[in-house]
């Protein structure tokens, strides 16, 4: 039996089970998967671009004291001032697990990180391995990929920086200085990085292309449980500042976000149920009593007094849909906040800067994040929803996937911190 | 303007032009063959991909049925590689007429279409899936067609002998000499979309095989030809949910056939006639009707993961037009303008189905030989195109290769096997101006990420190739079109030294190329993105907008000449209407 049982391991998962470990509560997370982090770069997105995807944000602090008085009902209005002490709690968090993330120099601004396709992207707090490639610093920049690997290229990443006037160059060096195998992702040459040997020769190669005074961006591979003291040997080694640019999925900055508040944690004592998909649950009135996951054999029952849905929206699974227009919560079969019908989903254009409706779509929740149904009546007393699977914002389109996480973690359970 | 002297003029470069244009090649005649867009990319690259039997024809139009099972036994030997050899069935399905199996049984016996029935109960252990409540099965040879691969593959043999295949180039108005009673088309007055020039052709004979825009090209010198086009919605299975042809036997109605193809089922088609050739938008009702007769062959298969939805528009043709196009013939047409409009010169060939296509180049070059006053004999039923030497493709082929020559790290496309090599020696070696076309070269992006990951490799592969040299799209000369599809026959040791420059047009921006293609992608997704696919949609948002932030790329003004084609809406959608807090009031009931 626990007090609190949280569904979803994802960044909003795993930050709601601190706060309530934190709190002295008895925690179990019981997830189908790992969430959206392993996908994402790593960075703590706050508010990249409103009220469209038009317009950049300089200061995102600021600019939410728009955001919520134009929308009410958006997580971070309902979060009223949560967000703040949020970050400020996860910063502290992080430099404790020895993974420390920072903001801009100008405290309150955007940090702008050269994306894989060195596009200037916002973002609000970038751990210590991104915060060189801080587009506001002038140093030129060398970008390094590898020969014949799929997952990253310096030379397209070089000339974008180029045409927005950051001055950058590429180079590509050979995949061999770093792993021989016949099929390599991100996560295996981040592995492959964790030997002293390998920074050795990639430090060696790199000494060979820099040029005084540049700075040099790396696909964000180096290394994953021993990525701190990678980094800092190889910033020795070459006498050059080095950053990771995030690169496409598995996220190795994510994947080390992960484990590190993992790893945490277990330390408070959490347990976490990965794989564990959740199939059913058993209500008394307004009361969840257990929820059951599939096992072999029979489904298994999880019991506890306080249930936190942190399971994602569309994109982590917590939200699915079929061909009749039907949108659902798979877990509580919660009331959704969705467009009536399918012929009001999509936008004609990919990138339309207004979003696609159907990706606002979500659990509504009260003030406490408990969620409430069309009439605004909580449907259950003892249910919080926290995250991405919360209706009334576009977190991809807005940028602010990760801050929305952290300021609704902070809200659950009504603690009072 | 540069000037371009031929004997023959072939407008359209779907399975018919490049049909045309083989048979005039090999028949000694200087060919030139213009289309407007990539080769395949009207209604032959829009189809389902069938090889018919002639079953399905066979009761209600016994002589297209006929022409159908002959060219179906010719192109299993000229196009094999571009064949599956899947196989199909006639379903009765509980809904269907009790009369009509014993006359479509019969009919097939009387124009030797092989026609076997089997019991229910085999046909359920060959294909699981179907409804087991199936009163008959009858097995018929049909197969699967790769119509991109075949044209491509048309299209090379008749390149090497002699023909030039010019790409983007649109022909903006015919050329008529003399006056009324006597007058003669002399060629066309092109435009080299790419490079923004006007080219003109002369020809002795221009021969009109441009399908469902037939009666545009007609229209510039003001002769009439009623195409009727023919709108058909299919949509595709992201995988092999059956592995042999499935037909409804019964008279040819909307919804009534799946085809396996390649790594996907499609289910196919609806008919509705549309004013616009171009009119590819799909209507919510054709995506509920193919998923609601689906489940008459596969019971379920409307909860089937879906990756795509698509339209193509039949070129059909009736000089005296009324009514439904399905009731429209689907054999084909060859105008004889000269004898029916007083212009010389000049042939429209129209109408037709992919499986025909051969004949009707046989067909129309019979009579251009006539009016040039040579009798050259046609070739292309007894020759093999190259690459139908490697026999039927298979659906493991790709994968076979890659595990054999442990190929993995060259993987672009994860979904549908295509390496590094493949996507570089097809950039070289074809006319490229939009990944889209790469996408019918080699397959890059059709499977379930529609693009997701590799999207973003292709335009970084691109890029690093880019500095090699450039040439411009008319002058690719060494395609390999069978080995292009081949992970083995692509393999980076066997092509250093010997590269060929970079076929991508001059003005061709990486930013561009990403956004072109990841709106095409988005257009074909719109009609069928619920459910998985749904979830797979928005990983791919968060992968280009959150993580690449590529909706704010450089060079936002950039656009191909394939930009507004992408732009115009898959689907119909009222959300472009509404603003988008709209939602608030729209809750779930």
């Amino acid at each position: 039996m626990s007090d609190v049982i949280v569904i979803g391991a994802g960044l909003a998962g795993l930050m709601a089970a601190y706060y309530a470990a934190r709190a002295g509560e008895r925690v179990k997370i019981v997830a189908k998967g790992l969430g959206a982090t392993h996908w994402h770069a790593g960075t703590v997105d706050v508010l990249g671009y409103y009220p469209t995807a038009a317009t950049p944000v300089a200061r995102p602090l600021d600019t939410l004291r728009d955001l919520t008085r134009a929308q009410p009902q958006h997580p971070y209005a309902l979060a009223d001032g949560a967000l703040d002490r949020a970050l400020q709690d996860f910063v502290t968090l992080m430099q404790e697990v020895g993974l420390p993330y920072a903001g801009a120099t100008s405290t309150g601004d955007n940090l702008w990180l050269p994306s894989p396709l060195g596009v200037a992207r916002p973002t609000f707090l970038a751990p210590r391995a991104q915060r060189a490639g801080d587009l506001s610093r002038p140093e030129p920049m060398l970008i390094v990929g590898f020969q014949g690997w799929r997952d990253f290229y310096p030379t397209l990443i070089a000339e974008n920086l180029n045409k927005q006037g950051h001055r950058a160059r590429a180079e590509l060096l050979p995949l061999d200085l770093i792993s021989a195998r016949r099929d390599v992702n991100t996560v295996q040459l981040a592995t492959a990085l964790d030997d002293p040997a390998r920074v050795e020769s990639l430090a060696a190669a790199l000494r060979k292309v820099v040029q005084p005074g540049e700075r040099i961006g790396l696909p964000a591979i180096l290394g994953l449980d021993a990525h701190v003291t990678t980094l800092e040997r190889l910033e020795t080694q070459v006498g050059a500042p080095i950053f990771e640019i995030p690169t496409l999925p598995p996220s190795v900055p994510g994947i080390r976000l992960t484990n590190a508040l993992r790893n945490r944690l277990r330390q408070l004592g959490v347990r976490i149920e990965i794989n564990a998909d959740v199939i059913g649950f058993r209500a008394e009135g307004d009361r969840v009593m257990w929820i059951e996951s599939e096992a072999s054999g029979r489904p298994l029952k999880h019991r506890a007094e306080k249930f936190i849905l942190a399971t994602g929206g569309i994109l982590g699974g917590g939200i699915n849909s079929d061909h009749t227009g039907k949108v659902w919560e798979v877990i509580f079969n919660l009331p959704l906040v969705a467009p009536a019908n399918r012929g009001q989903w999509f936008r004609a254009h990919f990138f339309d800067p207004e979003g696609h409706p159907i990706f606002r779509a979500g659990v509504a929740v009260d003030r406490e994040f408990q969620p409430i149904d069309a009439r605004g009546a909580r449907v259950f007393t003892n249910v919080w929803a926290v995250g991405n699977v919360l209706a009334h914002c576009d977190p991809v389109r807005e940028r602010s996937l990760e801050g929305i996480a952290l300021a609704t973690a902070r809200c659950a359970l009504t603690i009072d911190h | 303007m540069k000037r371009i002297e031929t004997d023959i003029l072939v407008i359209g470069g779907g399975a018919t032009g490049t049909g045309v244009a083989w048979d005039a090649a090999l028949r000694g005649f200087r060919v030139v063959l213009v289309e407007k867009r990539d080769l395949t990319h009207g209604t032959t690259g829009r189809y389902h991909g069938l090889l018919h039997s002639g079953g399905r024809y066979v009761v209600k139009d016994p002589h297209s049925a006929a022409e159908c099972i002959a060219e179906n036994r010719i192109l299993r030997k000229t196009h094999a590689h571009c064949i599956e050899d899947t196989g199909g069935f006639f379903v009765v399905t509980p809904e269907d007429d009790n009369d009509y199996p014993d006359r479509f049984h019969a009919a097939c016996q009387r124009l030797g279409i092989p026609c076997e029935e089997i019991s229910v109960a085999e046909a359920l252990k060959r294909e699981p899936l179907l409804n087991p409540r199936a009163r008959r099965v009858f097995v018929v040879p049909d197969a699967a067609a790769d119509s991109f691969q075949a044209t491509h593959s048309t299209a090379q043999a008749a390149r090497h002998a002699g023909a030039r295949i010019l790409t983007y180039h649109e022909v903006v108005q015919l050329i008529a000499e003399g006056s009324d009673g006597a007058r003669r088309v002399v060629g066309a007055r092109v435009r080299d979309v790419a490079r923004g020039e006007d080219v003109e052709i002369r020809a002795a004979m221009t021969i009109n095989a441009a399908g469902a825009w037939a009666g545009q090209i007609a229209r510039t010198i003001g002769v009439r030809v009623d195409v009727i086009p023919g709108k058909g919605t299919m949509i595709a299975v992201n995988h092999r949910i059956i592995n042999t042809v499935l037909n409804r036997c019964k008279m040819p109605a909307d919804g009534d056939i799946i085809v396996p193809i390649h790594t996907v089922s499609v289910l196919g088609t609806t008919d509705v006639h549309v004013q616009d050739p171009e009119h590819l938008t799909i209507e919510p009702w054709e995506v509920e009707l193919l998923l609601r007769e689906g489940e008459q062959l596969i019971p379920g298969v409307r909860r089937a993961r879906f990756v795509r939805a698509w339209a193509g528009v039949r070129p059909l043709y009736q000089e005296h037009y009324s009514g439904a196009t399905r009731d429209v013939t689907r054999d084909f047409t060859l105008l004889d303008h000269h004898t029916r409009d007083g212009v010389a010169g000049f042939l429209t060939i129209i109408g037709g189905k992919w499986t025909t296509f051969r004949l009707m180049a046989q067909v129309t070059m019979d009579k251009a030989c006539e009016y040039l006053g040579t009798c050259k004999p046609c070739l292309t039923a007894t020759t093999p195109v190259p690459g139908a030497e490697h026999g039927h493709y298979w659906l493991g082929h790709r994968l076979r290769e890659v595990e054999e020559h442990h190929l993995q790290n060259e993987l672009v496309c994860e979904c549908e096997l295509v390496t590094r090599t493949m996507l570089e020696n097809a950039a070289r070696n074809n006319p490229t101006l939009t990944l889209d076309d790469l996408r019918r070269d080699v397959r890059l992006g059709m499977g379930p990420c529609q693009g997701g990951f590799c999207t973003y490799r292709a335009v970084g592969i691109l890029h690093e190739l880019k500095d090699e040299g450039r040439k411009t799209n008319d002058e690719g000369e060494t395609w390999e079109v069978a080995t292009m599809q081949s992970p083995a026959h692509n393999q980076r040791s066997a092509i250093s030294g010997q590269r060929s420059p970079l076929a991508i047009s001059p003005f061709t921006n990486s930013n561009l190329l990403l956004r072109d293609f990841l709106q095409e992608r988005w257009k074909g997704l719109l009609p069928i993105l619920w459910g998985q696919q749904l979830k797979q949609e928005r990983l791919d948002e968060l992968i280009y907008l959150a993580l690449m932030n590529a909706d704010h790329l450089p060079d936002k003004d950039a656009r191909s000449p394939m930009s507004d084609f992408y732009a115009r809406p898959g689907v119909v959608t009222t959300a472009d209407h509404r603003p988008s807090v709209g939602i608030e009031e729209a809750r779930d009931e």
